[in-house]
């Protein structure tokens, strides 16, 4: 015989049932949507078999993402660079505080996709940065990736440097920052034309070296605390130098190293050798070593490109798939002599160079900011001792001297077809005169002053 | 509370001379043993890939050692014929199912602890770590042992009226689910295009369904950068709502089973 259920029984049901629906939708689901949400609102579908998917999203996603680093480890060792692309991006997406992921991630996007001559593909950059936002966003008590985005920008980028200096300053906030990354600040902010902020940023370091210090009498919190003292003199010696208070304060620069500007006396030439195939000649008439001179040759309507620059934080999404029919090639054209004699081959990299449009513009630009010290002596932080008679460009960096000028290039000239398939496209600036015409004598040879003074 | 207490020991008894849960529990082990080989492998991320291989290992186990454990109790005392003497006994059916579910509980709760102190044993001898860490280490397997008791008392609910084969599947769907949803329920929620039906019918299977996603708590544990916002209270949260949940089956299976003919 069937019993009948007890209403205590089913009033024991109800109330747990009550209860825990209470609990899961009043209180629960919150905190575990902030905290321990896999993705924060994101499902990872794209790439994920069905089977990763399921172990992913049953709660085993951090041992999925950790399989999946080590993985990727084996193929960073064989370099199968493109392999790990899609890795990363799963496994920063399982797993959004794997912070190593996210800094090799970048540095891999931004830096190993190289073409044969080892130049990088620029058009990751943003995907790079975008990374990079994306983990600084998710992981904001560590000032790891916050430093490592303020790092594309400086040391890759190498340019728009006001952007590192936001990214450093975050990354300084943070407690845990290491305190011989805080004094990259400092040259952060003077390659950013702020000068003061750098030397203030010195002091406070200091400051702090020597508390610590005080605390602790380590051989290296002395060495910390020397090396930073070090750096305030040399940049003291510096701005003394090159006149930087006597400008602030409207001082003529009569007998300062920044006076009178000196002129580089740009020109280039540049031929299509090959298809694809470009030699770039030309003057520079600084004679100390160091100078590189950027050449960019780009679609004429290259997307989010600005003249001399481009705004590489377009973005907020990784694309790990660039754009495949657009082109841009970055250059240095290293200096030697006062001149430089430069072959791009980009014949061998067609899907990195594509040439698909039908205008193309080649890019030269100067910048002191980014001048090795020795050069910057002369030509101060913000090109106060550089001219050029042709190509000085105060319009580009507002506030700025730089060097900067442009070529154009068709489709057909580059790949050598049409007419150029048996004419040889050559490309220079009016100033250009050929080896062997200079006249080297009459040449005015730059000469950069030292901080020992002579 | 005697004869509860009597089922139960024999039960963990029983539980304990199994051999295919002994396999289990070995092979765990063994995964445990060999999972900081794996750590090396991963440049810079050493102590991140352990963790989470450590604890996914403990989690899969314990998931695996639940529903086998419980799936075959109630049909196994039946088809034995043992279940007769038992109630011959001055025994009650909700006493019998709750001394089961509470011997099978602490079964597991002994295979956990095992692959515990292996899992801090290998985690201490790789990394040296101090005891706050290892400390903090141990509260997600605290948590999987609360869910694998939830799952454990789906399986023994289901066990009242369904066949073990269909069990298995049932309560490992159900597992399955129950992992699936929040983060699922999520993404809806989130998404401004999800029609208004959808998020209240998602709504109601998120409140209805046991969330066993609520028990996954690994993350901050496996990344120490992350801040948990009062971990505490969200533990004593989802804790009492397991025992709620688990105390709601147990009186489900125990009305069918009280109805049910043996």
């Amino acid at each position: 015989m069937q019993r009948k259920p007890s209403s205590l029984a089913l009033g024991l049901v109800a109330a747990a049932f009550v209860g825990q629906a209470a609990l899961q939708g009043g209180t629960i689901f919150g905190t575990w949507e902030k905290n321990y949400s896999p993705g924060k609102g994101q499902l990872v579908s794209g790439g994920l078999s069905p089977d990763q998917m399921l172990f992913a999203l049953s709660g085993f996603r951090e041992m999925v993402a950790g399989i999946l680093w080590v993985r990727a480890d084996a193929f960073f060792d064989s370099g199968n660079y493109d392999a790990i692309l899609p890795i990363i991006r799963l496994v920063t997406l399982l797993d959004p505080n794997e912070i190593d992921v996210y800094a090799t991630g970048m540095w891999h996007i931004g830096y190993n996709f190289t073409d044969e001559e080892q130049r990088s593909d620029r058009r990751y950059i943003p995907s790079a940065l975008a990374l990079g936002k994306e983990g600084a966003a998710k992981n904001p008590n560590t000032y790891e990736l916050f430093f490592e985005t303020g790092w594309m920008w400086y040391h890759k980028i190498d340019d728009d440097y006001e952007n590192a200096v936001s990214w450093f300053e975050k990354a300084k906030l943070r407690d845990d920052m290491l305190p011989a990354r805080k004094d990259l600040l400092s040259m952060a902010y003077q390659r950013a034309g702020r000068v003061d902020d750098g030397l203030q940023n010195y002091y406070g370091l200091y400051d702090d070296a020597s508390a610590v210090y005080k605390k602790d009498k380590a051989f290296g919190n002395h060495q910390h605390m020397d090396t930073i003292e070090n750096n305030i003199d040399t940049m003291l010696v510096r701005m003394v130098q090159r006149g930087y208070e006597a400008e602030k304060q409207g001082r003529p620069l009569d007998g300062y190293d920044a006076n009178p500007p000196f002129d580089v006396g740009f020109s280039v030439k540049a031929t299509v050798l090959e298809p694809r195939v470009i030699r770039f000649e030309g003057t520079w008439n600084v004679l100390p070593v160091g100078t590189r001179i950027r050449v960019v040759l780009k679609d004429q309507d290259f997307k989010n490109a600005e003249p001399a620059g481009m705004k590489w934080d377009f973005s907020d999404n990784v694309n790990l798939d660039p754009p495949k029919n657009e082109t841009f090639m970055q250059d240095q054209l290293y200096v030697k002599n006062r001149r430089f004699n430069r072959k791009v081959d980009m014949s061998k990299d067609p899907t990195m160079y594509p040439f698909t449009g039908q205008d193309y513009v080649m890019e030269f630009f100067y910048n002191p900011r980014s001048a090795p010290p020795h050069i910057q002596d002369k030509f101060s932080w913000n090109g106060e001792g550089m001219t050029d008679k042709n190509f000085l460009n105060t319009n580009v960096r507002p506030g700025q001297r730089v060097m900067y000028t442009t070529l154009k290039l068709t489709r057909d000239m580059i790949l050598r077809r049409g007419e150029w398939q048996d004419r040889v496209p050559v490309i220079k600036t009016t100033n250009y005169q050929e080896t062997g015409t200079t006249k080297q004598d009459e040449d005015v040879i730059l000469n950069v002053p030292s901080l020992r003074g002579n | 509370m005697r004869p509860i207490l009597s089922i139960a020991s024999t039960t963990v008894g029983e539980a304990i001379r199994r051999r295919v849960l002994l396999i289990i529990l070995l092979i765990g082990v063994l995964f445990l043993a060999v999972a900081p080989g794996l750590g090396v492998l991963s440049a810079r991320s050493e102590t991140t890939v352990l963790r989470g291989m450590m604890l996914g290992i403990i989690q899969l186990t314990s998931a695996v050692i639940a529903i086998v454990l419980t799936v075959y109790m109630l049909p196994n005392e039946i088809e034995r014929r043992t279940i007769y003497t038992i109630l011959s006994k001055p025994v009650q059916r909700w006493q019998f199912l709750v001394g089961k579910y509470l011997g099978a509980v602490s079964a597991l709760a002994i295979m956990m602890c095992l692959m515990s102190v292996v899992m801090v044993l290998m985690y201490w001898y790789q990394q040296h770590a101090p005891i706050s860490e290892i400390a903090n280490l141990l509260k997600a397997p605290m948590m999987y042992f609360v869910q694998m008791s939830l799952l454990a008392a789906v399986a023994v609910m289901f066990s009242t009226f369904v066949s073990p084969l269909v069990n298995f599947f049932l309560s490992g769907g159900l597992y399955l689910v129950g992992s699936l949803f929040n983060p699922f329920f999520e993404t809806l929620s989130s998404n401004n295009n999800t029609p208004a039906f959808t998020k209240t019918v998602a709504k109601f299977i998120n409140l209805v369904l046991p969330n066993f996603a609520n028990y996954n708590v690994q993350n901050p544990i496996i990344n120490p950068q992350q801040t948990i916002g009062n971990e505490t209270q969200y533990f004593i949260n989802v804790t009492v709502y397991g025992v709620l949940y688990i105390l709601g089956l147990l009186v489900v299976g125990i009305l069918i089973f009280d109805r049910r003919e043996v």
